[in-house]
């Protein structure tokens, strides 16, 4: 997974791709590079964050160029490897997101030719293969080499004697073409043109794109051409920028009430959720990567209790590469950007299973709200920290509001009960915001445990998936190593570790397991370990069992998931801070993982 | 030219509405009162802001972040402790260089107080209006157009025309500043005041509007003339039979029953769903999300994100906080009414019942004018209150 910039037009293209990289940065960091036809080919590139790149740049003149900024996947990061990569003659510049599969036959038979590789990456291979089918003109070499190519990638690519015109293409990684006057540029996400045009045209698999100050024609892998109107970008760039906060991801978490609002929005009266299936199945497969795992996991829960269907979730590399049984449940799709590789591979595994597909998704007009046949929109807008925070709470919202209108639409619902559910779904806003406000208190705890090598995070029920997300964000951005185990499963093994170096954070709201979860705080206490609870309001008991609690309101103990995980957030945040880790940009990890 | 807009400030005097959230944010017309601030400013062609923030900040960025929604470009400086407004000044000094405006965060004001301000093209100045209470305010000596004084709360009305608390400054302000805080005084005031003692301060007189909130039950006031200039707009969906009248503005995706009648001016934010024969009548401002129950009447009060008032309930010259909820037939009507804040009693002629965020309020709970119920404080059915409920309480 990598960001890819191109430009043709007027200005002169350097700031204008630097600036789109910059914006395209939370998809990669390891290396960056610009290529910029002007009297000749340039190309500079190096190992590194894009501001270390652009410091060191000589003077780049042209107006025709593209830049990328990647996160290795074949071969280490380096200058070598970073992108673009030329051809033998030097004359040819090329861009590449996502994994050339048949790349080391490619480079066999290209040495074979006499084409000389600098490279470790797979990338190599089709710069060669374009310069082998080269006659003058790059739209049809690229053309041609890509028939003979495997595998998923966006490009983008220059040639010194084609000055004014980039090549783009799409097949199974994401790229859009944004449409200006006298000027046309190309990105692998929209907040790249955004400061320049609101007026984009998403390619689809299997299309290219030849773009020049003047023109932006799309053709088929035929070359025929395909008339497509571009779309307008309602959301603007300033959605994307700080705000006077310290990190992107503090401003996210602030930003919660107002996103869970907007998936609520116009939904909660007549649970009226852009019409998905509500029938014809038997089960549910929640199917999701990472985070929004974490949403599905809690997703299970939130359907069998409200919805009384039986529900399962799976890791969508697993799920798409697994025979499944003969039964065909409803499959939920659930990603963040809608680009993630692996979620689009088992939604179209879910097809071919026969499935129904239904997507949850933040990003409007995405892969996979394209190849499901319904879609759910989160509206958290977008977010632009690596971990998931305002994406993953609206993600869960989105669930609920699935779980009523299903429950209603199966009569396992009363209307009685769930209007009584519908008013605990208008109160989340609030519960977040109560724990916002709390955030001066949660700092102090960070201050207060976030010196340990390792933590614990327990919890039971629908409270067991949040805290292994409470744990996967204090991993990825603090880098404390963290766990989370079922507390009940503690007994069986994980007690051994348990000891006064180790700090839990304990979920033990008022719910059903909640005198279980106080014998399970007994098991880590008697083993001397400090104790963080997360609790209910009023809950006078819990402060006499554990060092300090953070309390967040009472609501019916399917709901709790939302404020409690807006805890774990805020701990991990300022747990990460006081240690000064780079909090928006974690190492080695990239916001949408759009390669297997 | 940049504008510093003071809004660090706690506003302690607002009661339970400024538990969570600095005094700045508390919306009328379904605005924060700061946005009226940025949008004179930025109607006036002053774009560059600094604001000071303080308690509470990140309400503040979170709701105006970088500032371009707002046509506006905005940096922010946080004032640690909140000693005074001369004090919240010099937390920006880094930011400032040349001639600066000055405003305070909370006063709400139209862009007639920034151009009146902006006519003075020199020096220092400072805008005074009239009040119908100068005893509350800095009350201004003037001569021939020159500030002689100005007298914090006078015992006696000298005068009828007040410091606003916007000012045209310039760098030459900070030297002075840091000479008073050595005696201990770090309100902006006293250090204008001093300034005139050696310098001509232009007293520019403005006919503007400048609403200032010294008590929660001004925010009426403040919200009146925020909805006076509410704009026509129909959203979501409004069923058969329903009556409006005025200019009323109706957010996305808001369900409004048959049979309500609304009267203008009137705003409802996104997400607010209007039960059956409700009445909604001037001047009232719904936030986010608000759900107002069958056969409720609400009449200039000011409901914020996520209230619920239940069926059959009585709402009048109210505010009520975000989140706070009443089952049925809650009764909140209006009259003369006596309200403790600070320690200190006030005499209201009009007012209902002011409620803080998140607070429960059980079936048929009645509520004398002028009750206050401090936040997250949980009422039993049937209860019957006055006085002060206390944050966090519980009345059974």
């Amino acid at each position: 997974m990598c960001g890819i910039v191109g430009y043709a037009g007027r200005r002169n293209a350097l700031p204008i791709l630097l600036d789109g990289l910059k914006r395209l940065e939370y998809r990669g960091y390891d290396s960056a590079g610009v290529a910029i036809v002007g009297s000749r080919l340039q190309v500079e590139k190096d190992k590194g964050f894009i501001a270390d790149l652009e410091a060191k740049l000589p003077p780049m003149v042209g107006t025709t160029g593209l830049a990328h900024t990647r996160w290795a996947t074949h071969g280490p990061p380096n200058q070598v490897n970073a992108h673009p990569h030329v051809d033998c003659t030097g004359k040819l510049a090329l861009a590449h997101n996502g994994i050339i599969e048949n790349f080391a036959e490619l480079r066999e038979d290209l040495e074979a030719k006499g084409h000389t590789f600098r490279t470790q990456t797979d990338t190599e291979s089709l710069v060669h293969l374009i310069e082998s089918l080269y006659r003058g003109n790059l739209e049809e070499a690229v053309r041609e080499a890509l028939h003979a190519v495997h595998g998923s990638f966006a490009i983008a690519a220059i040639h010194a004697d084609e000055p004014g015109r980039v090549v783009g293409a799409r097949n199974e990684s994401p790229l859009v073409v944004g449409v200006g006057p006298d000027e046309n540029f190309l990105a692998s996400d929209v907040p790249a043109l955004l400061r320049y045009t609101d007026k984009v045209i998403y390619l689809m698999d299997g299309e290219m794109v030849v773009l020049t100050p003047t023109s932006a024609v799309v053709k088929d892998s035929q070359g025929t051409v395909v008339e497509r109107a571009p779309e307008r970008i309602a959301w603007n760039l300033e959605d994307a920028e700080k705000g006077g906060f310290e990190h992107f991801m503090l401003k996210e978490i602030f930003e919660q009430p107002k996103a869970v609002h907007e998936t609520l929005l116009g939904r909660v009266a007549n649970l009226e959720v852009d019409g998905f299936f509500t029938e014809g199945f038997t089960g549910v497969k929640l199917v999701a990567c990472g985070t929004s795992y974490h949403a599905a996991l809690v997703g299970k829960y939130i359907l069998e209790e409200i919805a009384r269907v039986p529900t399962d979730a799976e890791l969508a590399s697993e799920y798409r590469y697994a025979h499944g049984p003969q039964e065909r449940p409803l499959v939920i799709l659930i990603s963040q950007s809608g680009e993630t590789a692996d979620t689009l591979g088992a939604a179209r595994e879910a097809k071919r299973r026969g499935c129904r597909t239904l997507a949850i998704c933040n990003v409007v007009g995405s892969t996979l709200t394209r190849e499901s046949d319904k879609t759910i929109y989160t509206r958290a807008g977008p977010e632009i920290g690596v971990a998931a925070t305002k994406t993953f709470v609206t993600q869960v919202v989105a669930l609920y509001l699935i779980a009523l209108r299903m429950g209603l639409d199966r009569g396992l619902l009363g209307y009685e009960e769930a209007d009584r559910l519908k008013d605990e779904l208008r109160s989340l806003p609030r519960a977040v915001q109560s724990v916002l406000n709390q955030s001066r208190f949660i700092e102090a705890l960070a201050e207060k445990y976030g010196d340990a090598r390792d933590m614990f995070y327990i919890g039971r029920h629908v409270n067991y998936p949040i805290a292994m997300e409470g744990a996967l964000k204090l991993k990825e951005i603090s880098y404390i190593h963290a766990e989370a185990y079922a507390a009940g499963e503690l007994k069986h093994g994980p007690l051994a570790l348990v000891g006064p170096s180790t700090p839990i954070v304990a979920i033990a709201v008022r719910d059903a397991v909640y005198e279980k979860m106080r014998s399970n705080i007994g098991e880590v206490a008697a083993r001397g370990a400090p104790i963080v609870a997360i609790g209910t309001e009023g809950d006078k008991e819990l402060s006499k069992f554990v060092d300090d609690v953070v309390y967040v309101p009472k609501l019916s103990p399917i709901f709790y998931p939302i404020p409690v995980t807006v805890v774990t957030q805020l701990f991990g945040y300022y747990a990460a801070k006081r240690r000064g880790c780079p909090i928006d940009k974690p190492r080695n990890l990239a916001k949408s993982v759009t390669v297997e | 030219m940049k504008a510093v807009i003071l809004s660090a400030g706690e506003g302690a005097r607002m009661g339970p509405f400024t538990a969570s959230e600095p005094k700045v944010m508390i919306p009328v017309g379904n605005r924060p009162i700061l946005e009226y601030v940025v949008q004179a400013l930025v109607e006036n062609g002053v774009h560059e802001l600094v604001v000071v923030v303080g308690y509470h900040r990140e309400r503040i960025l979170s709701h105006f972040q970088d500032g371009k929604a707002y046509g506006a470009h905005i940096r922010y400086v946080i004032q640690g402790k909140q000693l005074g407004t001369a004090h919240a000044l010099a937390a920006a000094r880094a930011e400032l260089a040349d001639r600066f405006i000055v405003l305070n965060g909370s006063n709400m004001i139209d862009a007639r107080v920034v151009e009146d301000l902006l006519g003075q093209k020199t020096g220092p100045a400072v805008v005074i209006t009239q009040s119908d209470r100068p005893r509350s305010y800095g009350v201004v000596t003037v001569e021939g157009g020159r500030l002689v004084g100005i007298t914090e709360k006078p015992a006696e009305v000298i005068s009828n025309l007040i410091n606003t608390g916007a000012y045209a400054l310039d760098a030459t302000i900070f030297p002075e500043i840091e000479r008073l805080a050595s005696q201990g005084k770090h309100d902006l005031p006293s250090v204008v005041s001093g300034l005139a003692g050696t310098r001509e301060v232009a007293a520019v007189r403005t006919q503007g509007m400048w609403v200032d909130a010294l008590y929660p039950w001004d925010l009426l006031r403040l919200n009146q003339s925020a909805l006076a200039s509410v704009g026509d707009v129909r959203s979501g969906t409004i069923e058969p039979n329903v009556t409006i009248r005025g200019r009323v503005s109706i957010g996305d995706g808001c369900a409004i029953r048959s049979g309500a009648y609304l009267q203008g001016p009137l705003a409802l934010g996104p997400g607010c769903e209007i039960g059956p024969h409700a009445v909604l009548l001037p001047s009232t401002s719904l936030g986010k999300n608000v759900r107002i129950g069958a056969l409720t009447t609400v009449s200039n009060s000011i409901l914020m994100d996520d209230v619920s008032i239940g069926p059959s309930s009585v709402v009048q010259d109210s505010v009520v906080a975000s989140g706070a909820t009443a089952r049925a037939g809650l009764m909140a009507a209006s009259g003369r009414g006596d309200v403790q804040v600070e320690g200190e009693w006030h005499e209201v002629p009009q007012i209902g019942a002011l409620i803080g965020e998140d607070v429960e309020l059980g079936n048929g709970a009645s509520l004398a004018c002028g009750t206050v119920v401090g936040t997250r404080a949980r009422v039993a059915d049937g209860a019957r209150l006055r006085g002060t409920i206390p944050a966090h309480g519980t009345v059974l």
